[in-house]
């Protein structure tokens, strides 16, 4: 039996090609599309899945600030660990990760510069499934100085030589002994550090051998005795069935006993499985961005099975004669339902075959595209499951009703050509090329406007100059002698000006709620940006002072603090310039006020910030030029740092191209949507185009006729073409209600965005119609030359 | 073999009403070979496709073989059918896509015979119609009386009872025309029964009795002698 069918199957393959044609490649590149965005999504959605305690793992952080300043720090003090861990009953382990990035390791004469270096507790190889291959699992760390590194740290620094006990130097001085190495993390890991030193070693270093006197009160002696210093990434293993508000509380209460004076500091937990796509506080932190690329997966998918349906259903009328003879002869609704169930089976396999080619064509551009690694191998269950899965629901889709459709046929009338199932099917097709126009002309309008943004972004006025600046983080030795530094680099015709800062401009840096100034209301607690800077940096970024003045460089200037326009707001400040502000342990005068900057990315609004002339923290050193001199001031930079910091790499970043890396997401995303809703426009014009084939066809004679009773070439293809164009409005009109609700959710993530116009509804739907005008207008213009006795005769 | 009693066909559309076949009454032995004939439009196809069961009667009874079927549903009639009537049409309706061997498998297939029985009763079939050459021909590449050869094996490899034949030589010319006459005639004498509809007084003559209709009812029966 299935023999047979297979056989038709075949057969009507070979005596269809040109259909044949549109459906594969149209399935094909739907297949391509559809699972490669499923692969995606799947991905983002595995993150941290792997680890066994993954439901019992919390992410702990604190709720700092009132009003616009408000927000939420991920890393917390760090004996908050060690007291959950002995008073809290809920909580059975607990790991603390203190990571400081871009430190420099040294292995014979191989430097590194490690940006995925941190302490972390010992607790971090059992609470996660990070466990040790080599070295002693039960003890990964054996003193403070050792090192646990990844396999493929060892790799780079040993080559094939058993890497434990060697020891490699951190920084100028600390010797750091490989006690441990740990698998590769896999890919859809959010941990990715691959040189770890114990906690402990950080509280040696930070408190033992160095007294910190950061809590202005009184020294403090170990890190589990400072409140103050805000830099662990914390983490619960809870056991099962935890009130997390109670929770929650306990962690508060612990704070509050502590430091008194910090209340109310709110804590607040997440589930390490919403960590990847959920920002602290449960909002959004990606997954809409995932569960958009899913929809647009399934509708992609989703117009490859309409065209399958709808040229199927249309060739049906062509197949009602065969129908009718096998019902007569015997064959029974299910046996013919198999039939085409079959039918479409193979040509589904045949689609699936050119897409499991294509995609392993295509695969390592489709991860350098997204960055991910994904890979087809066997073992990958997930990625089976998922590719499976597409084909199957794609299949099913397109094949059951079309097999029920030409299964029903009643024999008698279809033999005679009555297939009343015409109309109500022509009514079912229409709605499917409506279907398949709308979602195409969503994701042009989407692709509009993402792109719209992004060159809102590139174009705006951030209050601060960012062009032709480069920035270099300087370390200690060169930081030390910024002003020979300067002085060299001024030398260069090419350098136009040399400035420093505690902060990456562009970015987020640390922040403060420890403040106090005149008149400030008790239920404040306002946080301030820190920006450290010395007295080059307002005039070097071109931002404008509106009331007061700048830093003079000189000594009182510590004492002198210069704020934005949103902090006087929030400090709710009449006149700010003289006013007294305390900034932790610094006392002193307000002398300006500087106009509101974007010093992060335009998501968030602008906060309050806080100048403090401090030019020992600052690290960043700023170098303006000329643009087409760029190179030979870097090349002077190097030399000059290859004097103070011979012992590591030279690296620089451009300051505008440090601005357009945040944005790399929607860059991407605008870039996927370009690719998705060609895509997308070319399946359905495919199906557009085998419609109109098939109409022609079947209007051969009625054009043969009119053409006889004297209609003109142009009254023939406005006939043909009436029928389709009035489709494609009805898309419109439902596609741009649904676009413009979609790009506005897409926008509420930026506090600064443009407004959707009507310019982009309006480049969309002629920009389809168009295209559509010119896909149907091949076969009907085609159909409108025809001879008319021919075709007649054809009959 | 078959019994009607009372049978009724309307056809509605929008405007009018059309009565196929009227009151009809008429019984069919088994074993008989009966020609239908009547004016264009006077139901004998409507007859012959309701005897068939591939359309229900509005009214009236229609016993199969003592079975009252006429209210039977479409997949009760369809079991019914495909063991017990083959069908052969004026325009052949050989299905293009299959040789003139699958077209005649074809039946066999759906009622589930294996595949070896499948082959030898085919190929006894095909050689009882003398096509057995064309057997790996497709439909477009036969004359008409070939093409009307292989209907008939279709229409007997399932060894069907009853034959329902609905105007079997209007497309053919008169040599091929009694080469069809022939093999009914045979398969007659082998004991199926046959139900054939023609315009042709010529072809009637094959028959044991012809009934003649007349705006859906029967006006005359001629039994041959
Ligand atoms: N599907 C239908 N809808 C409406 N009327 C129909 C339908 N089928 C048949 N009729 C009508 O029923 C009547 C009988 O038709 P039928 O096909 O049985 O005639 P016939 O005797 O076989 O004619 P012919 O010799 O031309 O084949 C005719 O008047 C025809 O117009
Ligand atoms: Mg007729």
């Amino acid at each position: 039996m299935i023999r047979n069918y297979l056989k038709t199957a075949w057969r009507n393959i070979v005596n269809n090609k040109f259909y044949a044609t549109i459906n594969v490649a149209g399935l094909t590149v739907g297949l391509v599309v559809g699972i490669f965005m499923l692969l995606w999504v799947q991905d983002e959605l595995s993150f941290d899945k792997a680890n066994t305690n993954a439901d019992k793992i919390y992410k702990v952080g604190i709720v700092g600030g009132t009003g616009i300043s408000k927000q939420i720090f991920n890393n917390i003090i760090a004996p908050v660990a060690t007291f959950a861990k002995s008073e809290v009953p809920e909580v059975k382990d607990a790991v603390r990760i203190m990571a400081l990035g871009d430190a420099p390791f040294k292995y014979k004469d191989k430097v590194f510069i490690e940006p995925d270096f941190a302490f972390v507790d010992p607790s971090y190889f059992t609470v996660f499934d990070f466990p040790l291959i080599k070295g002693d699992k039960r003890h990964p760390f054996q003193d403070n100085s050792s090192v646990v590194i990844t396999a493929s740290t060892a790799k780079k620094y040993f080559g094939d030589e058993d890497p434990i006990g060697k020891v490699v130097m951190m920084g100028q001085d600390q010797q750091a002994k490989v006690t441990g190495v740990i698998a590769d993390y896999p890919a859809n890991s959010s941990f990715k550090y691959h040189i770890m030193m114990p906690t402990s070693m950080y509280n040696y270093q930070g408190y033992v051998k160095n007294k910190r006197t950061y809590d202005n009160k009184s020294f403090v002696s170990s890190m589990d005795g400072d409140w103050s210093q805000f830099g662990f990434q914390t983490y619960l293993l809870l056991k099962s069935d935890v009130n997390m508000a109670a929770l929650e509380k306990k962690l508060q209460a612990i704070h509050e006993r502590n430091k008194p004076e910090d209340a109310p500091v709110p804590y607040l937990t997440q589930p390490l499985l919403q960590m990847h796509l959920y920002k602290a506080d449960g909002t959004d932190g990606g997954f809409s961005t995932v569960r958009t690329f899913g929809i647009v997966a399934l509708m992609i998918l989703i117009i490859a099975c309409i065209n399958y349906v709808n040229l199927s259903t249309a060739r049906s009328m062509l197949r009602a004669k065969e129908v009718s003879m096998r019902k007569i002869i015997g064959a029974d609704k299910f046996q013919l339902f198999m039939q085409f169930m079959v039918e479409t089976a193979f040509l589904f396999v045949i689609s699936a075959v050119f897409a499991f080619v294509l995609m392993f064509v295509l695969l390592p551009y489709f991860n350098q595209f997204s960055g991910k690694q994904i890979t087809f191998s066997l073992t990958n269950y997930n990625i089976w499951l998922c590719i499976v899965a597409t084909l199957l629901g794609t299949l099913a889709a397109s094949s059951i009703y079309p097999a029920i459709l030409l299964s029903s046929f009643e024999p008698l009338k279809a033999l005679k050509g009555k297939v009343t199932v015409g109309i109500g099917n022509v009514a079912f097709r229409r709605i499917l090329v409506v279907t398949q126009f709308a979602v195409s002309i969503v994701l042009i309008i989407g692709t509009l406007v993402i792109g719209n943004q992004l060159k809102f972004i590139r174009n705006k006025n951030l209050g601060y100059d960012k062009e032709n600046i480069i920035s270099v983080s300087m370390r200690q030795d060169m930081k030390d002698h910024f002003e020979v530094v300067k002085n060299e680099l001024l030398k260069n015709p090419g350098v136009l000006a040399i400035t420093r800062a505690g902060r990456n401009i562009v970015t987020d840096g640390s922040s403060t709620g420890d403040s106090d100034w005149d008149g400030k209301p008790a239920n404040s607690n306002m946080w301030f940006n820190q920006i450290y800077a010395d007295k080059d940096l307002i005039p070097f970024f071109k931002m404008k002072i509106t009331e007061g003045s700048n830093f003079k460089g000189v000594v009182a200037d510590s004492a002198h603090f210069l704020i934005n326009e949103t902090a006087v707001k929030e400090m709710g400040l009449k006149d700010p310039v003289g006013k007294r502000l305390r900034v932790q342990t610094i006392t002193g005068t307000i002398i300006g006020v500087v106009k509101d900057f974007h010093f992060n990315t335009i998501h968030k609004k602008i906060e309050p910030a806080v100048f403090q002339y401090n030019p020992n923290y600052c690290w960043n050193l700023y170098i303006k030029t000329t643009g087409k001199d760029a190179q030979k001031a870097i090349a002077s930079t190097q030399g000059l740092w290859k004097q103070y910091n011979n012992d590591v790499p030279f690296t620089y970043a451009f300051l505008d191209e440090t601005y357009a890396k945040l944005y790399t997401t929607e860059q991407k995303q605008g870039s996927l949507f370009n690719l998705f809703s060609a895509i997308a426009i070319v399946i359905s014009c495919l199906g557009l185009f085998g419609l109109a084939t098939y109409s022609a066809q079947v209007k051969t004679r009625e054009i043969g006729i009119r053409k006889v009773l004297g209609a003109s070439v142009g009254k023939i293809i406005a006939l043909l073409a009436s029928e389709f164009m009035v489709l494609i409005i009805i898309a419109i009109v439902i596609a741009m209600p649904l676009a413009w609700f979609a790009m506005q959710g897409w926008l509420q993530d930026f506090a600064y965005k443009i407004n959707i116009t009507w310019g982009v509804f309006i480049i969309a739907s002629v920009g389809a119609t168009l295209i559509a005008l010119a896909t149907i207008s091949i076969q009907s213009i085609k159909a409108a030359l025809a001879n008319p006795v021919k075709s007649l005769k054809n009959e | 073999m078959i019994k009607i009693t009372n049978l009724e066909k309307f056809y509605r559309t929008e405007e009018v009403e059309t009565i196929a076949l009227n009151k009809l009454t008429m019984e069919v032995n088994t074993g008989e070979f009966v020609a239908i004939m009547g004016p264009s439009g006077c139901g004998k196809s409507t007859l012959l496709n309701i005897l068939g069961m591939l359309d229900d009667p509005d009214e009236g009874s229609y016993m199969f073989n003592g079975i009252e079927i006429a209210h039977f549903n479409e997949r009760k009639r369809a079991d019914l059918r495909k063991h017990n009537i083959g069908f052969v049409f004026q325009s052949f309706n050989l299905i293009d896509e299959l040789t003139v061997f699958e077209n005649v498998e074809l039946p066999l297939i759906y009622t589930g015979v294996s595949s070896a029985d499948r082959v030898k009763r085919v190929e006894e079939v095909l050689d009882k119609m003398q096509i057995m050459h064309r057997r790996n021909h497709y439909p477009q590449q036969l004359s008409g009386g070939q093409q009307q050869r292989v209907a008939i094996a279709r229409a007997v490899v399932n060894k069907p009872k009853l034959i329902l034949a609905d105007e079997p030589t209007g497309n053919l010319d008169s040599s091929n025309g009694n080469d069809v006459m022939e093999l009914l005639t045979d398969l007659n004498e082998q004991g199926t029964t046959i139900i054939m509809v023609t315009h042709s007084e010529h072809d009637a003559r094959y028959s044991h009795r012809i009934i003649r209709l007349l705006d859906g009812q029967t006006v005359m029966e001629n039994i041959m002698v």
